[in-house]
Protein backbone atom coordinates (compact mmCIF):
# COMPACT_ATOMS: atom_id res chain seq x y z
CA UNK A 1 0.00 0.00 0.00
CA UNK A 2 2.55 2.64 0.87
CA UNK A 3 4.27 2.19 -2.63
CA UNK A 4 0.56 2.76 -3.89
CA UNK A 5 0.71 5.65 -2.48
CA UNK A 6 3.39 7.17 -3.22
CA UNK A 7 2.99 6.17 -6.96
CA UNK A 8 0.07 8.38 -7.42
CA UNK A 9 1.80 11.21 -5.11
CA UNK A 10 4.16 10.99 -7.80
CA UNK A 11 2.24 10.86 -10.62
CA UNK A 12 0.33 13.97 -9.31
CA UNK A 13 3.11 15.75 -8.39
CA UNK A 14 4.31 15.15 -12.39
CA UNK A 15 1.00 16.58 -13.32
CA UNK A 16 1.24 19.54 -11.15
CA UNK A 17 4.95 20.46 -12.43
CA UNK A 18 7.06 18.69 -15.01
CA UNK A 19 10.18 19.92 -12.67
CA UNK A 20 9.42 17.16 -10.35
CA UNK A 21 9.57 14.18 -11.97
CA UNK A 22 12.76 15.23 -14.69
CA UNK A 23 14.87 13.01 -12.63
CA UNK A 24 17.64 14.98 -11.74
CA UNK A 25 19.35 12.64 -10.27
CA UNK A 26 18.52 10.27 -12.52
CA UNK A 27 20.92 8.33 -15.55
CA UNK A 28 19.50 6.54 -18.42
CA UNK A 29 22.05 4.16 -19.33
CA UNK A 30 21.93 2.18 -22.52
CA UNK A 31 24.04 -0.66 -22.96
CA UNK A 32 24.43 -4.14 -24.63
CA UNK A 33 23.35 -7.08 -23.65
CA UNK A 34 26.89 -8.70 -23.86
CA UNK A 35 27.60 -6.41 -20.84
CA UNK A 36 24.94 -7.28 -19.24
CA UNK A 37 24.85 -10.99 -19.65
CA UNK A 38 28.12 -11.88 -18.13
CA UNK A 39 27.59 -9.74 -15.08
CA UNK A 40 29.95 -6.68 -15.54
CA UNK A 41 26.98 -4.38 -15.66
CA UNK A 42 25.53 -4.58 -12.17
CA UNK A 43 28.76 -4.58 -10.85
CA UNK A 44 29.89 -0.98 -12.54
CA UNK A 45 26.28 0.39 -11.52
CA UNK A 46 26.44 -0.43 -7.98
CA UNK A 47 29.82 0.76 -7.20
CA UNK A 48 28.70 4.07 -9.56
CA UNK A 49 25.43 4.44 -7.42
CA UNK A 50 27.50 4.10 -4.34
CA UNK A 51 30.17 6.90 -5.07
CA UNK A 52 28.26 9.50 -7.16
CA UNK A 53 24.69 9.18 -5.78
CA UNK A 54 23.44 8.74 -9.12
CA UNK A 55 20.32 6.75 -9.54
CA UNK A 56 21.00 4.58 -12.73
CA UNK A 57 18.33 3.29 -14.90
CA UNK A 58 20.13 0.41 -17.36
CA UNK A 59 18.62 -0.20 -20.38
CA UNK A 60 19.84 -3.74 -21.53
CA UNK A 61 19.46 -4.26 -25.52
CA UNK A 62 20.78 -4.96 -28.17
CA UNK A 63 23.29 -2.37 -29.93
CA UNK A 64 21.06 -1.17 -32.89
CA UNK A 65 18.29 -0.49 -30.29
CA UNK A 66 20.09 1.09 -28.16
CA UNK A 67 21.90 3.29 -30.95
CA UNK A 68 18.53 4.33 -32.06
CA UNK A 69 17.08 5.30 -28.63
CA UNK A 70 20.38 7.14 -28.11
CA UNK A 71 19.84 9.00 -31.50
CA UNK A 72 16.21 10.01 -30.58
CA UNK A 73 17.63 11.20 -27.14
CA UNK A 74 16.16 8.68 -24.97
CA UNK A 75 19.11 7.66 -23.43
CA UNK A 76 21.65 10.00 -21.24
CA UNK A 77 24.74 7.81 -22.37
CA UNK A 78 25.70 4.23 -23.86
CA UNK A 79 28.07 1.89 -23.76
CA UNK A 80 28.38 -0.08 -26.94
CA UNK A 81 30.54 -2.64 -28.95
CA UNK A 82 29.62 -2.11 -32.81
CA UNK A 83 32.23 0.89 -34.18
CA UNK A 84 30.49 1.07 -37.37
CA UNK A 85 27.20 2.75 -35.73
CA UNK A 86 29.59 4.67 -33.36
CA UNK A 87 31.45 5.84 -36.14
CA UNK A 88 27.82 7.37 -37.57
CA UNK A 89 26.71 8.87 -34.53
CA UNK A 90 29.83 10.99 -34.92
CA UNK A 91 29.77 11.67 -38.03
CA UNK A 92 25.49 12.69 -37.55
CA UNK A 93 26.78 14.92 -34.68
CA UNK A 94 24.73 12.68 -32.44
CA UNK A 95 27.64 11.36 -30.41
CA UNK A 96 30.29 14.46 -29.33
CA UNK A 97 32.57 12.52 -28.38
CA UNK A 98 34.05 8.28 -28.14
CA UNK A 99 36.08 6.47 -25.42
CA UNK A 100 37.31 2.88 -25.74
CA UNK A 101 37.22 1.86 -22.05
CA UNK A 102 37.93 -2.10 -22.66
CA UNK A 103 38.03 -5.00 -24.79
CA UNK A 104 37.62 -8.70 -25.05
CA UNK A 105 37.80 -10.79 -27.88
CA UNK A 106 35.39 -12.28 -30.24
CA UNK A 107 35.81 -16.12 -30.55
CA UNK A 108 34.16 -19.01 -32.69
CA UNK A 109 32.67 -21.80 -30.75
CA UNK A 110 31.32 -24.87 -32.30
CA UNK A 111 30.78 -28.90 -31.79
CA UNK A 112 34.33 -30.13 -29.66
CA UNK A 113 35.00 -32.53 -32.93
CA UNK A 114 35.29 -29.12 -35.08
CA UNK A 115 34.05 -30.68 -38.78
CA UNK A 116 35.10 -27.36 -40.20
CA UNK A 117 38.45 -27.50 -39.21
CA UNK A 118 38.08 -24.02 -37.51
CA UNK A 119 40.56 -24.40 -34.87
CA UNK A 120 43.26 -24.62 -38.19
CA UNK A 121 41.60 -21.42 -39.99
CA UNK A 122 43.94 -18.35 -40.87
CA UNK A 123 42.21 -15.91 -39.83
CA UNK A 124 38.36 -15.07 -38.75
CA UNK A 125 37.13 -14.85 -42.32
CA UNK A 126 39.17 -17.90 -43.24
CA UNK A 127 37.47 -19.94 -40.39
CA UNK A 128 33.54 -18.36 -41.43
CA UNK A 129 34.56 -19.69 -45.07
CA UNK A 130 35.43 -22.99 -43.87
CA UNK A 131 32.13 -22.70 -41.79
CA UNK A 132 30.40 -22.28 -45.00
CA UNK A 133 31.89 -24.49 -47.05
CA UNK A 134 31.70 -27.61 -44.88
CA UNK A 135 27.95 -26.80 -44.56
CA UNK A 136 28.26 -27.35 -41.03
CA UNK A 137 25.45 -25.56 -38.73
CA UNK A 138 26.33 -21.71 -37.68
CA UNK A 139 23.84 -19.80 -35.37
CA UNK A 140 23.61 -16.01 -36.03
CA UNK A 141 22.12 -12.90 -34.10
CA UNK A 142 20.36 -10.99 -36.83
CA UNK A 143 19.74 -8.73 -34.31
CA UNK A 144 21.33 -5.68 -35.03
CA UNK A 145 23.69 -6.15 -32.18
CA UNK A 146 27.82 -5.57 -32.05
CA UNK A 147 28.33 -9.02 -32.62
CA UNK A 148 25.60 -9.21 -35.27
CA UNK A 149 27.12 -6.20 -37.29
CA UNK A 150 30.52 -8.24 -36.66
CA UNK A 151 29.40 -11.23 -37.92
CA UNK A 152 27.88 -9.88 -41.43
CA UNK A 153 31.21 -7.81 -41.59
CA UNK A 154 33.41 -11.22 -41.45
CA UNK A 155 31.24 -12.78 -43.80
CA UNK A 156 31.27 -10.17 -46.20
CA UNK A 157 35.13 -10.68 -45.67
CA UNK A 158 34.86 -14.29 -46.24
CA UNK A 159 33.11 -13.89 -49.93
CA UNK A 160 30.04 -16.16 -48.53
CA UNK A 161 26.18 -14.73 -48.28
CA UNK A 162 24.63 -16.93 -45.52
CA UNK A 163 21.28 -15.40 -46.02
CA UNK A 164 18.61 -18.30 -46.65
CA UNK A 165 21.54 -21.08 -46.45
CA UNK A 166 20.48 -23.93 -45.10
CA UNK A 167 23.16 -24.29 -42.61
CA UNK A 168 22.81 -20.91 -41.59
CA UNK A 169 20.12 -19.35 -38.71
CA UNK A 170 19.56 -16.73 -36.99
CA UNK A 171 18.28 -16.67 -32.73
CA UNK A 172 17.20 -13.00 -32.86
CA UNK A 173 18.39 -13.02 -29.11
CA UNK A 174 20.58 -12.07 -26.20
CA UNK A 175 24.19 -12.83 -26.22
CA UNK A 176 24.15 -15.57 -24.15
CA UNK A 177 20.43 -17.27 -25.42
CA UNK A 178 22.07 -17.15 -28.74
CA UNK A 179 25.44 -19.20 -27.58
CA UNK A 180 22.86 -21.60 -25.82
CA UNK A 181 21.11 -22.13 -29.10
CA UNK A 182 23.81 -22.48 -30.74
CA UNK A 183 25.15 -25.08 -27.96
CA UNK A 184 21.76 -26.79 -28.26
CA UNK A 185 21.94 -27.48 -31.82
CA UNK A 186 25.71 -28.45 -31.50
CA UNK A 187 26.49 -26.17 -33.97
CA UNK A 188 29.22 -23.05 -34.54
CA UNK A 189 28.78 -19.65 -33.62
CA UNK A 190 30.33 -16.18 -32.97
CA UNK A 191 30.64 -15.26 -29.42
CA UNK A 192 32.09 -12.78 -27.59
CA UNK A 193 34.57 -14.17 -24.66
CA UNK A 194 33.18 -12.70 -21.82
CA UNK A 195 29.38 -14.24 -22.19
CA UNK A 196 31.57 -17.48 -23.49
CA UNK A 197 33.27 -17.83 -19.94
CA UNK A 198 30.32 -17.06 -17.92
CA UNK A 199 28.48 -19.50 -19.58
CA UNK A 200 31.34 -22.34 -20.50
CA UNK A 201 30.09 -24.40 -17.74
CA UNK A 202 26.62 -25.32 -19.22
CA UNK A 203 28.37 -25.42 -22.52
CA UNK A 204 29.23 -28.64 -24.54
CA UNK A 205 30.55 -26.50 -27.12
CA UNK A 206 34.09 -25.59 -26.64
CA UNK A 207 36.34 -22.45 -28.40
CA UNK A 208 37.66 -23.11 -31.70
CA UNK A 209 39.04 -20.04 -32.35
CA UNK A 210 39.76 -16.67 -31.17
CA UNK A 211 40.40 -13.41 -33.33
CA UNK A 212 43.17 -11.47 -31.41
CA UNK A 213 43.76 -9.37 -34.56
CA UNK A 214 40.77 -7.40 -33.81
CA UNK A 215 39.30 -7.49 -30.58
CA UNK A 216 35.72 -6.56 -29.26
CA UNK A 217 35.89 -3.07 -28.05
CA UNK A 218 33.16 -1.50 -26.06
CA UNK A 219 32.89 2.48 -26.09
CA UNK A 220 31.20 4.88 -23.78
CA UNK A 221 29.45 7.76 -26.03
CA UNK A 222 28.85 10.97 -24.83
CA UNK A 223 26.00 12.43 -26.56
CA UNK A 224 24.90 15.84 -28.00
CA UNK A 225 23.40 17.42 -25.61
CA UNK A 226 22.64 20.85 -27.08
CA UNK A 227 20.79 18.93 -29.46
CA UNK A 228 19.45 16.22 -27.64
CA UNK A 229 17.92 18.73 -24.71
CA UNK A 230 16.28 15.69 -22.61
CA UNK A 231 19.70 14.26 -21.88
CA UNK A 232 20.70 14.73 -18.12
CA UNK A 233 24.06 16.03 -19.13
CA UNK A 234 25.82 15.86 -15.75
CA UNK A 235 24.86 12.50 -15.05
CA UNK A 236 25.97 11.40 -18.04
CA UNK A 237 29.46 13.09 -17.65
CA UNK A 238 29.74 11.69 -14.30
CA UNK A 239 29.15 8.33 -15.82
CA UNK A 240 31.68 9.15 -18.12
CA UNK A 241 34.27 10.09 -15.41
CA UNK A 242 33.66 6.74 -13.59
CA UNK A 243 34.08 4.48 -15.63
CA UNK A 244 37.52 5.89 -17.44
CA UNK A 245 38.62 6.46 -13.73
CA UNK A 246 41.13 4.09 -11.50
CA UNK A 247 37.96 3.07 -9.99
CA UNK A 248 36.01 2.00 -12.84
CA UNK A 249 38.75 0.22 -14.79
CA UNK A 250 39.66 -1.50 -11.88
CA UNK A 251 35.79 -2.86 -11.11
CA UNK A 252 36.34 -3.92 -14.69
CA UNK A 253 39.69 -5.50 -14.39
CA UNK A 254 38.46 -7.39 -11.46
CA UNK A 255 35.60 -8.94 -12.67
CA UNK A 256 35.10 -12.32 -13.00
CA UNK A 257 38.55 -13.34 -11.43
CA UNK A 258 37.23 -14.86 -8.68
CA UNK A 259 34.55 -16.43 -10.25
CA UNK A 260 35.91 -17.64 -13.20
CA UNK A 261 39.32 -17.12 -12.89
CA UNK A 262 40.25 -14.46 -15.03
CA UNK A 263 39.23 -11.12 -15.83
CA UNK A 264 36.01 -11.48 -19.00
CA UNK A 265 37.06 -7.57 -19.87
CA UNK A 266 40.24 -6.38 -20.31
CA UNK A 267 40.45 -1.87 -19.10
CA UNK A 268 42.19 -0.18 -21.31
CA UNK A 269 42.82 2.83 -19.52
CA UNK A 270 44.64 1.35 -16.63
CA UNK A 271 48.06 2.42 -16.64
CA UNK B 1 13.00 -32.94 -17.36
CA UNK B 2 15.93 -32.75 -14.46
CA UNK B 3 15.72 -29.08 -15.51
CA UNK B 4 12.45 -28.86 -13.88
CA UNK B 5 12.99 -30.69 -10.97
CA UNK B 6 15.77 -28.65 -10.47
CA UNK B 7 14.25 -25.56 -10.67
CA UNK B 8 11.35 -26.66 -8.71
CA UNK B 9 14.09 -27.34 -5.62
CA UNK B 10 15.28 -23.59 -6.40
CA UNK B 11 11.57 -22.48 -6.58
CA UNK B 12 10.98 -23.90 -3.11
CA UNK B 13 14.73 -22.90 -1.56
CA UNK B 14 14.15 -19.47 -2.65
CA UNK B 15 10.32 -19.23 -1.48
CA UNK B 16 11.19 -20.26 1.95
CA UNK B 17 15.06 -18.50 2.34
CA UNK B 18 13.40 -15.37 2.76
CA UNK B 19 15.59 -14.02 -0.67
CA UNK B 20 14.82 -10.43 -0.47
CA UNK B 21 15.38 -10.09 -4.35
CA UNK B 22 12.39 -12.74 -5.24
CA UNK B 23 10.47 -11.24 -2.62
CA UNK B 24 10.70 -7.73 -4.28
CA UNK B 25 10.01 -9.05 -7.53
CA UNK B 26 7.07 -10.49 -6.70
CA UNK B 27 5.55 -7.97 -4.73
CA UNK B 28 6.55 -5.91 -7.73
CA UNK B 29 4.12 -7.96 -10.00
CA UNK B 30 1.25 -8.33 -7.33
CA UNK B 31 1.20 -4.68 -7.24
CA UNK B 32 1.60 -3.56 -10.67
CA UNK B 33 -0.82 -6.35 -12.07
CA UNK B 34 -3.06 -5.78 -9.49
CA UNK B 35 -3.51 -2.27 -9.93
CA UNK B 36 -3.75 -2.62 -13.32
CA UNK B 37 -6.68 -5.25 -12.81
CA UNK B 38 -8.60 -2.98 -10.46
CA UNK B 39 -8.20 -0.04 -13.29
CA UNK B 40 -9.65 -2.45 -15.82
CA UNK B 41 -12.40 -3.57 -13.60
CA UNK B 42 -13.18 -0.04 -13.16
CA UNK B 43 -13.10 0.92 -16.52
CA UNK B 44 -14.65 -2.51 -18.19
CA UNK B 45 -17.64 -2.66 -15.75
CA UNK B 46 -18.32 0.67 -16.59
CA UNK B 47 -17.98 0.04 -19.81
CA UNK B 48 -20.15 -3.27 -20.42
CA UNK B 49 -22.66 -1.36 -18.01
CA UNK B 50 -22.84 1.66 -20.80
CA UNK B 51 -22.97 -0.94 -23.56
CA UNK B 52 -25.84 -3.29 -21.82
CA UNK B 53 -28.28 -1.34 -20.27
CA UNK B 54 -28.34 2.05 -22.55
CA UNK B 55 -27.52 0.38 -25.62
CA UNK B 56 -25.92 3.17 -27.36
CA UNK B 57 -25.85 2.96 -31.66
CA UNK B 58 -22.94 1.70 -32.83
CA UNK B 59 -23.10 -0.68 -29.50
CA UNK B 60 -22.22 -3.95 -31.74
CA UNK B 61 -19.04 -2.21 -33.65
CA UNK B 62 -17.69 -1.19 -30.09
CA UNK B 63 -18.64 -4.90 -29.27
CA UNK B 64 -16.60 -6.62 -31.91
CA UNK B 65 -13.68 -3.60 -31.29
CA UNK B 66 -13.27 -5.13 -27.40
CA UNK B 67 -14.06 -9.07 -28.40
CA UNK B 68 -11.19 -8.00 -31.05
CA UNK B 69 -8.99 -6.76 -28.23
CA UNK B 70 -8.77 -9.75 -26.34
CA UNK B 71 -6.55 -10.73 -28.44
CA UNK B 72 -4.77 -6.96 -28.77
CA UNK B 73 -0.70 -8.27 -28.91
CA UNK B 74 0.67 -6.84 -25.98
CA UNK B 75 4.49 -5.98 -27.85
CA UNK B 76 2.33 -3.64 -29.74
CA UNK B 77 0.79 -2.13 -26.78
CA UNK B 78 4.13 -2.26 -25.11
CA UNK B 79 5.42 -0.02 -28.10
CA UNK B 80 3.22 2.36 -28.65
CA UNK B 81 3.02 3.19 -25.30
CA UNK B 82 6.39 3.40 -24.61
CA UNK B 83 6.19 5.91 -27.55
CA UNK B 84 4.17 8.16 -25.87
CA UNK B 85 5.60 8.00 -22.77
CA UNK B 86 9.14 8.88 -24.09
CA UNK B 87 10.76 11.56 -23.12
CA UNK B 88 10.64 13.46 -26.31
CA UNK B 89 7.26 12.26 -27.01
CA UNK B 90 3.99 13.65 -26.26
CA UNK B 91 3.55 12.64 -22.65
CA UNK B 92 7.17 12.64 -21.78
CA UNK B 93 6.90 15.30 -18.94
CA UNK B 94 5.57 12.99 -16.76
CA UNK B 95 8.77 10.95 -16.77
CA UNK B 96 6.32 7.55 -16.26
CA UNK B 97 8.84 5.21 -18.77
CA UNK B 98 11.04 2.84 -16.95
CA UNK B 99 8.56 3.42 -13.47
CA UNK B 100 6.20 0.40 -12.42
CA UNK B 101 2.90 3.03 -13.40
CA UNK B 102 4.05 2.62 -16.90
CA UNK B 103 3.89 -1.28 -16.66
CA UNK B 104 0.40 -0.29 -14.74
CA UNK B 105 -0.51 2.04 -17.54
CA UNK B 106 0.61 -1.05 -20.27
CA UNK B 107 -1.17 -3.89 -18.50
CA UNK B 108 -4.25 -2.20 -17.91
CA UNK B 109 -4.71 -1.01 -21.77
CA UNK B 110 -4.32 -4.85 -22.33
CA UNK B 111 -6.55 -6.07 -19.39
CA UNK B 112 -9.36 -3.55 -20.22
CA UNK B 113 -10.67 -5.11 -23.33
CA UNK B 114 -10.71 -8.61 -21.75
CA UNK B 115 -12.33 -7.40 -18.75
CA UNK B 116 -15.04 -5.36 -21.04
CA UNK B 117 -15.98 -8.17 -23.77
CA UNK B 118 -16.50 -10.97 -20.65
CA UNK B 119 -18.57 -8.44 -18.46
CA UNK B 120 -20.71 -7.50 -21.14
CA UNK B 121 -21.17 -11.29 -21.62
CA UNK B 122 -21.81 -12.02 -17.90
CA UNK B 123 -24.70 -9.18 -18.14
CA UNK B 124 -26.48 -9.96 -20.77
CA UNK B 125 -27.15 -13.28 -20.23
CA UNK B 126 -29.21 -12.24 -17.24
CA UNK B 127 -32.29 -12.21 -18.36
CA UNK B 128 -33.70 -8.73 -19.61
CA UNK B 129 -37.15 -8.70 -18.53
CA UNK B 130 -35.54 -8.94 -14.57
CA UNK B 131 -34.45 -5.57 -15.41
CA UNK B 132 -37.46 -3.99 -16.66
CA UNK B 133 -39.51 -5.67 -13.93
CA UNK B 134 -36.82 -3.94 -11.20
CA UNK B 135 -37.19 -0.59 -13.03
CA UNK B 136 -41.26 -0.97 -13.17
CA UNK B 137 -41.21 -1.62 -9.64
CA UNK B 138 -39.81 1.60 -9.09
CA UNK B 139 -36.24 0.97 -8.98
CA UNK B 140 -33.53 3.80 -9.65
CA UNK B 141 -31.51 3.07 -12.77
CA UNK B 142 -28.89 2.40 -10.11
CA UNK B 143 -30.92 0.12 -8.00
CA UNK B 144 -31.38 -1.84 -10.92
CA UNK B 145 -27.81 -2.12 -12.10
CA UNK B 146 -26.73 -3.13 -8.70
CA UNK B 147 -29.20 -6.13 -8.81
CA UNK B 148 -28.22 -7.08 -12.24
CA UNK B 149 -24.29 -6.76 -10.90
CA UNK B 150 -25.38 -8.65 -8.33
CA UNK B 151 -27.36 -11.68 -10.43
CA UNK B 152 -24.41 -11.43 -12.81
CA UNK B 153 -21.43 -12.29 -10.45
CA UNK B 154 -20.16 -15.33 -10.95
CA UNK B 155 -19.57 -14.43 -14.36
CA UNK B 156 -18.48 -11.00 -13.84
CA UNK B 157 -15.77 -12.82 -11.24
CA UNK B 158 -14.65 -14.37 -13.90
CA UNK B 159 -14.46 -11.55 -16.21
CA UNK B 160 -12.08 -10.05 -13.33
CA UNK B 161 -9.72 -13.21 -12.98
CA UNK B 162 -9.42 -13.13 -16.68
CA UNK B 163 -8.23 -9.33 -16.56
CA UNK B 164 -5.73 -10.15 -13.90
CA UNK B 165 -4.47 -13.13 -15.76
CA UNK B 166 -3.96 -11.00 -18.88
CA UNK B 167 -2.12 -8.22 -16.87
CA UNK B 168 0.21 -10.42 -14.73
CA UNK B 169 1.32 -12.63 -17.51
CA UNK B 170 2.65 -10.47 -19.68
CA UNK B 171 6.38 -9.62 -20.58
CA UNK B 172 6.44 -8.45 -24.04
CA UNK B 173 5.22 -4.34 -22.98
CA UNK B 174 6.21 -5.16 -19.31
CA UNK B 175 10.30 -5.34 -20.35
CA UNK B 176 9.40 -2.24 -23.29
CA UNK B 177 7.77 0.05 -21.20
CA UNK B 178 9.24 -1.12 -17.24
CA UNK B 179 12.89 -1.34 -18.43
CA UNK B 180 13.15 -4.65 -16.75
CA UNK B 181 15.32 -2.49 -13.93
CA UNK B 182 15.97 -4.08 -10.79
CA UNK B 183 14.70 -3.15 -8.08
CA UNK B 184 12.08 -0.81 -9.88
CA UNK B 185 10.33 -2.41 -12.48
CA UNK B 186 11.66 -6.12 -12.54
CA UNK B 187 8.41 -8.44 -12.11
CA UNK B 188 8.11 -11.94 -12.12
CA UNK B 189 7.46 -12.46 -15.87
CA UNK B 190 10.77 -10.20 -17.18
CA UNK B 191 13.17 -11.70 -14.27
CA UNK B 192 12.15 -15.00 -15.67
CA UNK B 193 13.30 -13.42 -19.17
CA UNK B 194 16.75 -12.44 -17.70
CA UNK B 195 17.72 -15.26 -15.89
CA UNK B 196 16.97 -17.35 -19.22
CA UNK B 197 19.11 -15.12 -21.52
CA UNK B 198 21.79 -15.31 -18.99
CA UNK B 199 21.52 -19.05 -19.22
CA UNK B 200 20.53 -19.92 -15.64
CA UNK B 201 17.50 -22.07 -16.48
CA UNK B 202 16.93 -23.28 -13.09
CA UNK B 203 16.48 -19.83 -11.63
CA UNK B 204 14.15 -19.05 -14.73
CA UNK B 205 11.87 -22.24 -13.90
CA UNK B 206 11.81 -21.08 -10.31
CA UNK B 207 10.75 -17.88 -11.19
CA UNK B 208 8.03 -19.44 -13.48
CA UNK B 209 6.84 -21.50 -10.38
CA UNK B 210 6.38 -18.53 -8.23
CA UNK B 211 4.66 -16.53 -10.67
CA UNK B 212 2.13 -19.83 -10.73
CA UNK B 213 1.72 -20.39 -7.15
CA UNK B 214 0.70 -16.35 -7.36
CA UNK B 215 -1.53 -16.84 -10.07
CA UNK B 216 -3.03 -19.95 -8.09
CA UNK B 217 -3.43 -17.84 -4.68
CA UNK B 218 -5.16 -14.68 -6.06
CA UNK B 219 -7.32 -16.53 -8.58
CA UNK B 220 -8.03 -19.83 -5.81
CA UNK B 221 -9.13 -16.68 -3.61
CA UNK B 222 -11.06 -15.36 -6.15
CA UNK B 223 -13.41 -18.57 -7.27
CA UNK B 224 -13.49 -19.58 -3.48
CA UNK B 225 -15.31 -16.27 -3.08
CA UNK B 226 -17.31 -17.25 -6.13
CA UNK B 227 -18.39 -20.40 -5.69
CA UNK B 228 -19.05 -19.71 -1.58
CA UNK B 229 -21.44 -16.46 -3.03
CA UNK B 230 -22.75 -19.04 -5.37
CA UNK B 231 -23.77 -21.51 -3.09
CA UNK B 232 -25.63 -19.33 -0.26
Amino acid sequence: MPRLAASIAALALCLASAAACAGDDELLLGATTSVQDPGLLDELVAAFEDDYGYDVKPIVQGSGQIIELARRGELDVIITHSPGDEQALLNDGVATGTTPVMQNFFLIAGPESDPADVAGADGLADAFARIAASGAGFVGRGDGSGTHRRELATWEAAGVDPAGEDWYRESAAGQGQSVLVANDSDVYTLVDSATFISLADRLQIVELFRDEIAPNVYSVLRLDSEQLTEINENAAAAWIEFITSPRGQTVIEEYGRDEYGVSLFEPLLLD
Amino acid sequence: MDLIWDGLKEAVSLIFSGDAYVYEVALTSLYVSGLATLIAVVIGFGLASLLVFRAPPGRVLALSAFNAGMALPPVAVGLIVAIMLWRTGPLGELGLLYTPTAIVIAQAVIATPVVTALSVVALQSVNPRLRLQVLALGASRWQAGALLFREARLALLAAVMAGFGAAVSEVGATIMVGGNIRGETRTLTSATVLEVQQGDFETGIAFSLILLAIIFAVVGGLTVLQQRRSAS
